[in-house]
């Protein structure tokens, strides 16, 4: 069987899949009170409208007053043509919430992942390579160390310490500076640290477990035998091999860029990014807008098993495609 | 036997463990000549396996290390030698054939991919020239239609077929020595035959000298010009492989060969088992299970090797000054006669029978 039928395959189970979840989505959100429609009467009230006639007009925006099929069809159209609603807590749709604090994500995630997956990965295959010495130890342990810190707990100690004693770094961030200010570089560098601590932990430990399977394999040592230097044995016949395995994880880091909602950073650090917004919309019940930024992620995971399948056969020459 | 190609000088190698340090081995010395085939035999942990791949430095360091002795190969001391030059060596000069072809090649190149690797580390030939040598060296080896089969991945192949492939990657630059650490004890007695029966066709057409590590007589009674018997470490007997067979000095080849089936006598078990590597007995390493063993074999260092021959040395203290080497001998003339008639002066070939069962 060839490997474009088995990934047309792939891609249609994707799109099965993300069919079976907005469904799903579509049947919680139907049983589900409220709806935002609690939230939007208690605004009408305060600002002196009619509760009743609020929750009439939000039922006719919503369109909760059609029938449960033409419902079901109209939220499937308006999925598919990216018509996601309207946040009524930012009175904007729920696209242009996303599109305004994806940059403010982008701006600490992408350095930070950079960061976690070459040092991690740098330091992994270092201690794997020199099992047992000193500096494997020192890494193993600086590993544990990033591992069990609470990011919340690591991110306020470090404002406590650079920013409110040293004074050497800002302790939130302030939007309005230019993307490529020092000052916005400033206040990015303590959320890096923060995001890329656990994670440089966490690609250590798995590329220094992967690349251990592989550093005593009778391979390595024909490699060694033909004369490869420490160098290309690293690389080409204990890093390529490993990297099957651990491109599950560097696909999920990747994607992850996507939609870099990391909660509790943008939380301590005070980021508009999309995990400030989506903690905000879950703590306000901004029903549409949570459902976006929770189908976000779905969404990627779903993409991110397909390019991981795909990844796979094109890495690994052993795995068949033939009967999946 | 002037100027061999490899010469290993009373070679001390170790490894330094947290329970201790581990002689693996312990004042080793042999010489390979040029087009000549060496077999190393032994037990498990003999020290077999570390003495041979201690030549290129295969061995892990730490916690291995070379902690006295020399290895010359073609007038260079391999164990002074910088790691650079090594990496030249190693594949160029002095190419190596594993126990295991189902673990020695990478599962995520094509075994064409892994030749041409090994050959254009040591020559500097276009990607194209070094595909081509590939597919003579595939050709050569046996895999039927190498042109074909070049782009295959090794779990593609059986387990001869890759065994095969291992072979034609170690001559991909044409080395003086091949050091085959047991190539065939992994394959089936009919694809073992085969291999044996490639290398010594290899060795006429290439000229290189062979290092065969086995714990198998009957392999080393089909391949070897000399052999060297190991024990815990130490060598025991050294000798042209028609005088060991028939003349077996040490009482531990002795033993070893009284293990082989199919001399018209039961087989005869070693009883006992190895020293412990890391705390080895006083005197001579055998004394514990040795029948003949003396109060001389207790006490001291290991006997020095002692001529019993023509290039023929047993380190055994019988043949030394006041004692009657025929104490040992005897035994050996009772078995002789023993086995008369049916297989005088055969030994050798009886033990490629069971063996290699060739063809």
């Amino acid at each position: 069987m060839s490997m474009h039928w088995y990934v047309a395959r792939r891609v249609a189970w994707a799109v099965i899949a993300t069919y079976l979840i907005l469904s799903i989505t579509f049947g919680l959100l139907a049983v589900a009170p409220g709806d935002g429609q609690t939230a939007f009467a208690f605004k009408a009230a305060t600002q002196g409208g009619d509760v009743d006639e609020a929750q009439e007009t939000f039922d006719e925006i919503t369109g909760r007053d059609e029938p449960l099929l033409t419902r079901y069809k109209n939220y499937m159209v308006n999925m598919a043509t990216l018509n996601w609603g309207w946040s009524f807590t930012r009175n904007q749709p729920v696209l242009d919430a996303i599109a305004q604090a994806y940059p403010y994500s982008l701006m600490y995630a992408v350095p930070a992942t950079l960061i976690s997956i070459i040092a991690g990965y740098a330091i992994g295959l270092y201690s794997a390579t020199h099992q047992y010495t000193l500096t494997d130890y020192f890494g193993t342990f600086t590993a544990f160390f990033g591992i069990s810190i609470p990011n919340f707990w690591f991110g306020i100690m470090l404002i406590l310490v650079f920013a409110v004693d040293l004074g050497w770094l800002p302790s939130y961030y302030q939007t309005g500076r230019g993307v490529w200010t020092v000052a916005n570089a400033k206040q990015l560098i303590l959320p890096i640290i923060v995001l890329s601590t656990g994670a440089i932990a966490g690609n250590m430990r798995y590329s220094r477990a992967e690349a251990l399977e592989y550093v005593h394999a009778d391979f390595v040592k024909t490699a060694r035998a033909k004369g490869a230097d420490d160098w290309r044995v690293l690389v080409r016949h204990i890093f390529r091999p490993a990297l099957v395995p651990l491109m599950t994880i560097l696909v999920a880091d990747i994607l992850g860029l996507l939609f870099a909602g990391a909660y509790i950073t943008e939380v301590v650090f005070q980021i508009p990014g999309l995990g400030l917004l989506s903690y905000k919309a879950i703590i306000q019940q901004d029903t549409a807008l949570v459902m976006a930024t929770t189908l976000i992620p779905v969404f990627i995971a779903i993409i991110g098993n397909l390019v991981q399948d795909i990844a796979y056969t094109v890495l690994d020459p052993r795995i068949s495609y033939g009967d999946r | 036997m002037t100027d061999p190609l490899l010469s290993i000088r009373d070679l001390h190698v170790q490894f330094n463990t947290d329970e201790g340090t581990v002689r693996a081995v312990d004042g080793v010395s042999f010489d390979v000549a040029r087009g000549e085939t060496v077999c190393v035999v032994g037990e498990s942990g003999s020290g077999k396996t570390v003495a041979c791949e201690s030549i290129t430095k295969l061995i892990p360091m730490p916690p291995g290390e070379i902690a006295g002795g020399e290895i010359l190969f073609d007038g260079e001391d391999l164990t002074e030698t910088s790691e650079k030059r090594l990496e030249d060596i190693r594949g160029g000069r002095i190419a190596h054939v594993f126990q295991n072809p189902q673990s020695a090649l990478n599962p995520v190149y094509p075994v064409g991919a892994q030749i041409v690797e090994a050959i254009r580390l040591h020559r500097d030939v276009s990607k194209e020239a070094a595909r081509d040598r590939a597919i003579d060296l595939l050709d050569r080896v046996g895999i039927p239609e190498a042109t074909a089969r070049i782009d295959d991945y090794p779990h593609e192949f059986s387990g001869g077929m890759k065994q095969r492939v291992v072979i034609a990657m170690a001559l991909a630059a044409d080395p003086d020595l091949l050091i085959a650490d047991e190539p065939t004890t992994a394959l089936d007695v009919t694809i073992q035959a085969q291999i044996l029966r490639l290398l010594r066709d290899l060795q006429d057409e290439f000229g290189m000298s062979i290092v065969f590590v086995t714990h198998d007589l009957g392999v080393v009674a089909e391949i070897a010009d000399r052999v060297v018997v190991m024990y815990s470490g130490k060598v025991m007997e050294t000798g042209p492989v028609y005088d060991v067979f028939e003349q077996p000095s040490h009482p531990y080849t002795k033993a070893l060969l009284g293990c082989l089936p199919g001399q018209g006598k039961s087989m005869e078990p070693i009883g006992g088992t190895l020293p412990d590597p890391k705390n080895p007995p006083a005197g001579c390493r055998f004394h514990p299970r040795c029948p003949h063993a003396t109060a001389d074999c207790r006490t001291g260092d290991h006997p020095e090797p002692l001529d019993v021959g023509t290039d023929h040395e047993a380190a055994c203290v019988y043949y030394g000054p006041g004692y009657d080497a025929s104490v040992i001998q005897s035994d050996a003339v009772s078995e002789s006669t023993a086995t008369d008639g049916g297989s005088e002066g055969g030994t050798p070939a009886d033990a490629s029978e069971s063996g290699g069962d060739d063809r």
